[in-house]
C-alpha cells in the first residue's frame, strides 16, 4: 500500500527512508461506497487524497448540468484541491463511482510539514507543478485538437477507463454531446 | 555586485514587489536579494519572444510594454493571454517541463521583461531563506488562477466573459486591436462589435 504512495513520491523527489516514514506517519487510509460525495459544493476541503483503488469524478453545475473536470484512478491525487489550498468553500464536488480505497493527509498536518524542513516546501511545489501541468495541457489541448481528434487520443490512453466510467461521464469530462460520443465510438470500433 | 541588478528602477521593484506580495509578504532586502538572480531583457514591439517548437527557458514578469500569448489552430491564432504591466507571462509546460513549446509569445508594444531562467529559479528557491517557501506559493498562485480561468470559461455564457473583462480592463480596448480581443475572449468578431457598441451605449 505504502509501495503506491512511494513510486508516486519519487516520481516527484527523491526522499529519504526516514524522510518518507514521516510523511507515512501523516497519511490515515479510508473507504469511500461508490457514489459517495466526498467533498459537496459549498464545503471545504480540509483532506487530499492518494487514490490506492477506485475511481472518482470532480464536477461542478452549469445550470442543471454536470461538467465534469476530473477523472481520478488509483494512482492520482483527489480533492477538491483550490478548495484545500485556498481553504474556500468547494465550487466542485468530489464523488466516488466505484468504491475507493485511499490515503488522506489533512491541510492541518501538511502545514506542519512544511514549517519542518524546507524540502516539504519543494515536494509541495512539485506536486502543485504537476496540477498545473495537467491544467495547462488540458486547456491547450481542447483549443488544439478538434473533438475527434480529442476522442481518438482518450480512448487510446485511457482503455480502462472506457470500460470503468459510464459513457456520458466519459462525454462530460471530454467536452462532448453524448450522442456524438456514441457516433465517434461506433466509427472508431468499425475502423479497427 | 556584479550583475544589472545593483541600481534597481523603482518602477521595476515596485511591480515585483506587489505581484510576490500577492503570495507572501516580502521585505525589500529579500526582494532585492532575489533579483540579483534575475535579468531585464528589452524588446521592440512585434518580436517574438518564444517560438513554437523551442524551450522557454524564461519565467518574465512585465514591467513595461504587452506580451501576448497564443496557440496556433490550423491558420489560425488563438490568443491565451494578453500580459500587460505586473503580469507573468511565459510558455508554462515548456518552462517546467523543458520541452518544446506549443504556444508562441510575441511583444505588442515595446516591451521590458525581468526574466528568470529555469536553472536560476532553482538556484534562488534553494539558496534563499524562504526560497522553497515562496516557490510554491507563487505556483500555488499560478494553479488556482488557471483552475479560476478555466472553470469561467466553462461556466460563463460570452456576455459576461465580454462585460466583466472590459470593466476589469477598459484600458485594453486602446491598447490592442480589436479582433485580438475577440480570440482571447473566445468571442466572434462580429460579436464583439457589436457587444462593445451595447458597452458604450451603456455607459452614457
Amino acid at each position: 500500500m505504502l509501495d503506491q504512495v512511494r513510486q508516486f513520491i519519487n516520481q516527484q523527489i527523491e526522499l529519504t527512508d526516514e524522510e518518507f516514514q514521516i510523511l507515512a506517519s501523516k497519511l490515515h487510509p479510508v473507504r469511500f461506497e461508490k457514489k459517495t460525495k466526498i467533498v459537496d459544493i459549498g464545503e471545504v476541503a480540509t483532506n487530499v487524497y492518494f487514490v490506492l483503488n477506485g475511481i472518482t469524478r470532480r464536477y461542478f453545475f452549469r445550470g442543471r448540468q454536470e461538467v465534469i473536470t476530473h477523472l481520478i484512478k488509483e494512482g492520482g491525487l483527489m480533492g477538491s484541491v483550490i478548495s484545500f489550498l485556498t481553504g474556500d468553500p468547494s465550487r466542485y464536488i468530489l464523488e466516488t463511482i466505484e468504491p475507493v480505497t485511499a490515503l488522506g493527509i489533512s491541510k492541518n498536518d501538511m502545514e506542519e510539514l512544511f514549517l519542518t524542513d524546507k524540502k516539504w516546501e519543494k515536494f509541495g511545489r512539485k506536486i502543485i507543478t504537476s496540477f498545473f501541468l495537467d491544467i495547462e495541457r488540458r486547456t491547450l489541448d481542447n483549443i488544439k485538437y478538434s473533438t475527434r481528434e480529442r476522442f481518438v487520443i482518450f480512448m487510446k490512453q485511457n482503455p480502462d477507463l472506457v470500460l470503468r466510467v459510464p459513457q456520458k461521464y466519459l462525454a462530460s469530462f471530454l467536452g462532448i454531446q453524448p450522442e456524438t460520443f456514441s457516433r465517434l465510438k461506433h466509427l472508431m470500433v468499425k475502423e479497427k | 555586485m556584479n550583475n544589472a541588478f545593483t541600481d534597481i528602477d523603482p518602477v521595476y521593484f515596485e511591480y515585483a514587489q506587489k505581484y510576490i506580495g500577492r503570495f507572501m509578504p516580502i521585505t525589500s532586502e529579500e526582494l532585492f536579494d532575489l533579483l540579483q538572480y534575475c535579468e531585464i531583457r528589452r524588446f521592440d514591439k512585434r518580436v517574438v519572444i518564444v517560438h513554437e517548437g523551442e524551450v522557454d527557458n524564461y519565467l518574465n514578469l512585465v514591467v513595461k510594454g504587452l506580451v501576448r500569448k497564443y496557440l496556433s489552430v490550423g491558420k489560425n491564432e488563438v490568443i491565451l493571454q494578453l500580459a500587460t504591466e505586473g503580469h507573468v507571462v511565459q510558455s508554462e509546460i515548456s518552462y517546467l517541463t523543458k520541452t518544446p513549446s506549443m504556444v508562441v509569445l510575441e511583444t505588442l508594444e515595446p516591451t521590458i521583461l525581468v526574466s528568470l531562467t529555469h536553472n536560476k529559479m532553482e538556484e534562488a528557491l534553494d539558496k534563499l531563506p524562504k526560497g522553497e517557501r515562496l516557490g510554491r506559493l507563487i505556483l500555488t498562485g499560478m494553479f488556482i488562477k488557471k483552475d479560476e480561468n478555466r472553470y469561467n470559461r466553462l461556466l460563463k455564457t460570452t456576455r459576461q466573459r465580454f462585460f466583466e473583462y472590459i470593466e476589469h480592463h477598459p484600458h485594453m480596448l486602446q491598447r490592442v486591436p480589436q479582433k485580438y480581443l475577440a480570440s482571447y475572449l473566445q468571442i466572434k468578431p462580429e460579436t464583439f462589435s457589436r457587444l462593445k457598441a451595447l458597452y458604450a451605449k451603456g455607459r452614457k
